[in-house]
């Protein structure tokens, strides 16, 4: 009977159980295939070429299973303020504490297995088709990638279900140990914090000294080596929180003094989150933390992407070179946008490859020059044939337009009449640079392929800056996508973090709204004060994570050298991210909107 | 009826709860009175008997199905969304009898709530708290929050609350309902005070003879009808008490 209640409650909530539901299930689903990337050796040895590659992954292992722990516990607190009423209710009834507690216990551990098993086979199917979607639009190939992998569900299976055996014992000793009326009034309790202005002081100030320790470490990582992130990662967590501690509150109780707090709802506001704010610390701090992260990876994860081609084209003069070009590859040169293209007549003998000075005289081949500091200039040139004659064909770009089986072959420029007469195997070589690789990398793609299969290796060797970057590409892919990929699981679950933090306050405030529309507070009104409320809280740890992020990236300076920079055009990657935010931002706000705006009409 | 200006007048007012096609059941049936400024009148009945149900039709926190209500010269069954609000806002003051304080918020804050909601500018609205906060004597409260004030405390600060803004009708729901009797006294003469100095329109709900006592005129209400109505007249309170009992021997026979 009383099974058929809860039944019953639930079935009454459905809307709000859906929400927890799906928040669990993609949350293990992301678990999965992350477990699945990690846990699989073939597939980290195959890729992790860069040395930091695995110990990023085993970094990324750990966060994530400690943001799982965090993100439960909230979903967990989210699901018990759903229900304590009932509970208590049931007590009231005359059900045994034994009974209900029963009760608890197997709907948390139902509820965690069916999104625990919902959550695998999603994760399995994300694993198959988003992975393979995200590695294709990075134009990345990564090896041993296969989407059933039984460790990982294992993995995946036991650290949920322990966690939600966990959550049930917790919620079994919370539930029988409060008395029934606290249950059926379970309506939060203002405590007032105190303001104590001396601790706040050296608060803050220890806050912002572990904060400068933190944003240190970081930049210092070619000297601390190994320990920079985890001295980051507690100097920062410690100094975020005690920052939040500190300063929050002051400034609310000073913005509660001003002629602004008593126009309409705006004290109404601050005093919610004067009590609010106290209770959510620490959960803005793990929250801005977790902001911090995955907009740090994605912003890595899409500096890589992007800044490639730039790297890329430092490494040669022209894109790519193509010998004795065949109709097939025209008609692919033909689709390249480009910026400059030359067509020379070899003819190789001996050691010596002979070009014919009026080609270059017409096309003369543009060279790199690099500046003191060892980077290279912004500007190509180019030399007229007499300077070329003396110092250009010692160009590493140039002696690589012919490449033999015992390397370059040495070049020579003849004057058009001698070289009509000399002898020699004629090859004719067209270089191309392009304007933007991003723009043009299908073609490339396929005239490398056409160009490796006709000259095999180490001929292959010669086709230009398109080389590089595709070497460039296996080598730094994997983080590439690591970066990404974290990202968005980071995003997902702080994002689902704060929204159930943020909705398990709902049930208590349905009354204070409720209060304010008897006394006859308009609607917009209420829904503005709402907005604004949900904002605040979300815009608290969304402003410190940017801050951490503009420090925290210093770190992938030594990964991203010259002409490489972390910072370069991270404007696009943090409005796409905060894009993503601001959307979980309006989800929360309409969830709460449901829940807590009053009926228009009583019962 | 009335020789002064009528601040609440109800004509004909029904409300049926259940839609057309289901099991209907008529809460109010064919309700007519009226409220002359500057008096305190109570509406007294047993539970179940309407008289909550009718006080939300005059507030505005629920329609009727049938009739007029016209509070100080508005009327209130025409009105929609934002216009109830305000109305709610400026020409009704409430007590409730579970307090309805918001306890993210100091107790001048709470009171300051309806004068906020107006926009008044705030040199004014602290003049207004402290005049308020005086004539309730809560004055030394103001800074503190609703989880450390008393039950009469409470109800004292949600008493400043519903006239702090001068409304023209101060409406109670069982406001006495949750107070010890030395507290729910104290309230009871506060309101004929604020009813007798400030001439504000009081309607009480009540189902407690002792706060009906307080009042000048009653309206019996049982099954959705007003059955009978009392007037204090020149009687002491206590003999009016005793007048109320007896009314309610035969009344609930």
């Amino acid at each position: 009977m009383l099974g058929k209640l809860a039944l019953a409650g639930i079935k009454n909530r459905r809307r709000d159980y859906l929400v927890l539901l799906a928040g669990l299930t993609m949350s293990a689903a992301i678990f999965y295939m992350f477990a699945n990337l990690a846990t699989n050796r073939a597939f980290i040895k195959a890729n992790a070429v860069v040395s930091q590659a695995s110990l990023i992954f085993g970094f990324g292992a750990v966060l994530l299973i400690l943001i799982t722990v965090v993100y439960i516990m909230y979903a967990n607190s989210f699901l018990l303020s759903m229900r304590q009423h009932d509970y208590g209710l049931f007590m009231m009834l005359g059900a045994t504490r034994k009974r209900v507690g029963e009760l608890v216990f197997l709907e948390t551990l139902i509820l965690g297995t069916i999104a625990t098993a919902i959550g695998i086979v999603l994760g399995l199917l994300m694993s198959k088709f988003l992975v393979g979607f995200l590695l294709n639009m990075l134009g990345l190939h990564l090896a041993h990638l296969s989407a059933f992998y039984v460790p990982a569900i294992i993995a995946t299976a036991v650290l949920y279900v322990g966690l939600f055996i966990l959550a049930s014992l917790f919620n079994l000793i919370r539930l029988t140990r409060t008395t029934v009326l606290k249950l059926l009034h379970s309506d939060e309790q203002a405590n007032q914090p105190k303001v104590k202005p001396f601790r706040q002081l050296i608060q803050g100030t220890l806050g912002i000294i572990f904060l400068a320790i933190g944003y240190w470490a970081l930049a210092a990582i070619t000297t601390l080596q190994m320990t920079a992130i985890p001295l980051a990662l507690v100097t920062i967590t410690l100094g975020t929180y005690l920052l939040f501690r500190a300063t929050i509150l002051v400034i609310i109780r000073g913005l509660r003094r001003t002629a602004w707090a008593k126009k309409h709802l705006n004290g109404f506001l601050l005093g919610q989150l004067n009590f609010r704010v106290h209770n959510y610390t620490r959960m803005l701090t793990i929250v801005s933390l977790l902001f911090a992260m995955a907009l740090g990876a994605i912003t890595v994860g899409s500096g890589y992407h992007r800044q490639l081609p730039m790297m890329a084209k430092t490494i040669g003069t022209y894109t790519i070179a193509v010998h004795d070009k065949t109709p097939a590859e025209q008609k692919l040169m033909d689709q390249l946008h480009v910026a400059y293209t030359a067509t020379y007549t070899q003819k190789r003998q001996g050691k010596a490859v002979y070009y014919n000075g009026d080609e270059i005289a017409k096309q003369p081949v543009e060279q790199q020059r690099y500046k003191k500091s060892g980077q290279p200039e912004a500007h190509l040139y180019t030399q007229s044939l007499k300077d070329f004659k003396k110092s250009g064909t010692q160009d590493m770009d140039f002696m690589a337009l012919a490449l033999g089986k015992i390397g370059a072959y040495t070049p020579k420029i003849l004057s058009a009449e001698q070289f009509a007469k000399q002898t020699g195997k004629t090859v004719t070589v067209t270089t191309i640079r392009v304007k933007d690789l991003q723009q043009d990398l299908k073609p490339l793609k396929q005239l490398n392929k056409l160009e490796n299969k006709r000259f095999a290796a180490p001929a292959s060797m010669t086709v230009g800056s398109y080389q590089g970057y595709e070497m460039m590409n296996g080598f730094f892919g994997g983080l590439e996508f690591m970066g990404y990929f974290l990202g968005i699981a980071f995003l997902a679950m702080l994002a689902s973090c704060l929204m159930f933090k943020i909705l398990s306050g709902a049930p208590g405030d349905q009354r204070r709204y409720r209060m304010l529309y008897k006394v006859g507070v308009r609607q917009n009104l209420m829904r503005w004060g709402i907005a604004k409320e949900i904002g605040i809280l979300f815009l608290i740890p969304g402003i410190m994570g940017v801050i951490d992020v503009l420090f925290g990236l210093q770190m992938f300076k030594p990964l991203m050298g010259a002409p490489m920079s972390p910072y370069l055009g991270i404007g696009s990657t943090f409005l796409i991210f905060i894009g993503l935010y601001v959307i979980y931002y309006l989800i929360t706000l309409a969830l709460y909107w449901r829940i807590v705006l009053p009926k228009t009409t009583t019962d | 009826m009335t020789t002064a200006t009528t601040v609440v007048d109800v004509h004909g007012l029904e409300k049926t709860y259940g839609k057309a096609n289901e099991r209907q059941y008529k809460a109010l049936k064919d309700i007519n009175f009226s409220v002359a400024e500057g008096e305190f009148v109570g509406i007294m009945g047993a539970s179940g008997s309407g008289k909550t149900t009718l006080l939300n039709m005059l507030s505005t926190l629920d329609t009727p199905t049938k009739g007029d209500v016209i509070v100080n010269g508005h009327d209130v069954t025409k009105m929609r969304g934002n216009q109830l609000a305000d109305f709610r806002a400026q020409e009704v003051g409430f007590i409730f009898q579970d307090f309805n304080l918001l306890e993210s918020l100091t107790a001048e804050e709470n009171i300051g709530l309806p004068l906020a909601l107006k926009g008044t500018a705030s040199k004014i609205m602290d003049q207004a708290i402290h005049e308020v906060a005086e004539t309730l004597s809560i004055a030394d409260l103001l800074q503190k929050y609703p989880a450390e004030l008393s039950g009469g405390q409470k109800q004292r600060v949600a008493a400043a609350r519903a006239i702090v803004h001068h409304p023209s009708i101060l409406m109670g729901d069982e406001p006495t309902g949750a107070l010890d009797s030395t507290s729910a006294r104290e309230l009871l003469d506060l309101l004929t005070t604020i009813n007798q100095k400030q001439a504000m329109s009081v309607l009480l709900v009540t189902h407690d003879p002792f706060s009906a006592s307080f009042c000048q005129r009653i309206l019996f209400i049982k099954d959705g009808q007003i059955g009978s109505e009392l007037k204090r007249g020149s009687q002491d309170r206590a003999a009016f008490y005793q007048q109320i009992l007896n009314e309610l021997g035969t009344f609930n026979e």
